[in-house]
């Protein structure tokens, strides 16, 4: 696979792990508390700052980490059958997505561990600190590792194949572009716009996010598996 | 008006505790000033809906924290729909 077409994948995987919620309804909820206890909004933008940022780091830090686990095991050339199993992760994911993502109720509850929701309610009711911020964006992201692990897998993989400096470039790629909801989502709240329509956008269109993540990571299954699998197994294409 | 002897049920495996109308006027607050209302207007509807939902538990000794929040929601729509919206919801954001 050439560089570009590396990068090209590298950049719709990140658009799957964007089109992701569990961040998304953790800085709502949180955004809520903040101006429901009437703080003031340089607070507001401080908190949210510090959460958007706390979700961008530990994305980079999940995804270097699988990248380098991956180089030392594998090399940069990983074998085919580690492919194989990546692009089964990604169909295995992206069915699940499309069956399972949100919980059929009203509101965007997500398929996640009762659990974890309470614990991250609980934590973004105490949350007052712009360090607590930053934990909470991380522990949102780990919190919905159960999904966002097919595109950091599938991304991570490639990244071993690819020349040091473009590895580089495809981290921050990934970076950006898997960010690109939830920092829209800080720009609305930080500019005023009411939670409510934030709230009422996104319970409106959940389903057609849930089809078009589930949609992608097959549809990005099924090419890495033909372009890095079949066409390299000996008598392939 | 003072608070009522009424037991609230609450979901999940939390025990119950009696009816606090300032935490549902903190809760209804809260609500109206996420969606930008002024600080006085959020206490004004917040003290029409507590009275609206205390008519309602007054013959009522036990009632469960879900049926609460969907009297208050009720009452919140009528005076601020985007702070019922919230309201209502946020149980149900994540």
């Amino acid at each position: 696979m050439d560089i570009l077409t590396s990068l090209a994948v590298i950049t719709l995987a990140a658009l799957v792990h964007s089109s992701f919620q569990l961040s998304v309804s953790v800085l709502t909820l949180l955004s809520g508390h903040a101006i429901g206890s009437s703080r003031s909004r340089s607070r507001l933008v401080g908190l949210t700052t510090s959460f958007v940022a706390g979700s961008a780091i530990i994305t980079v830090l999940l995804l270097s980490f699988l990248a380098f686990v991956l180089s030392q095991l594998f090399g940069n050339q990983p074998p085919l059958l580690l492919w194989s199993v990546v692009c089964g992760i990604m169909l295995a994911v992206g069915i699940a997505v499309w069956i399972f993502y949100y919980r059929r109720q009203k509101g965007t509850s997500l398929w996640i561990p009762r659990g974890m929701a309470e614990f991250l309610r609980d934590r973004t009711k105490v949350t007052k600190s712009s360090a607590e911020a930053f934990s909470l964006g991380m522990t949102s992201v780990v919190g919905e590792l159960l999904f966002v692990i097919a595109p950091l897998l599938a991304s991570a993989l490639i990244l071993t194949t690819l020349p040091p400096l473009w590895q580089l470039l495809g981290i921050a790629i990934y970076a950006v572009v898997s960010l690109l909801t939830l920092g829209s989502v800080w720009v609305l709240i930080g500019s005023g716009h009411k939670l409510s329509e934030i709230q009422q956008w996104r319970e409106s269109n959940k389903y057609f996010l849930q089809f078009a993540a589930g949609s992608a990571l097959i549809v990005l299954g099924i090419f890495l598996y033909v372009f890095m699998v079949m066409a390299n197994s000996p008598g392939g294409m | 008006m003072t608070d009522l002897a009424v037991d609230v049920v609450k979901r999940g495996k939390r025990p119950s505790e009696l009816f606090a109308r300032d935490k549902l006027h903190s809760s209804i607050v809260a609500a109206c000033l996420s969606v930008q209302t002024p600080i006085r207007q959020a206490e004004l509807i917040a003290d029409t809906v507590c009275n609206n939902v205390l008519g309602w538990l007054e013959r009522r000794p036990e009632v469960k924290s879900d049926d609460v929040r969907r009297i208050a929601t009720k009452h919140l729509t009528v005076h601020h729909p985007d702070a019922a919206y919230l309201y209502e919801h946020h149980n149900i954001i994540l």
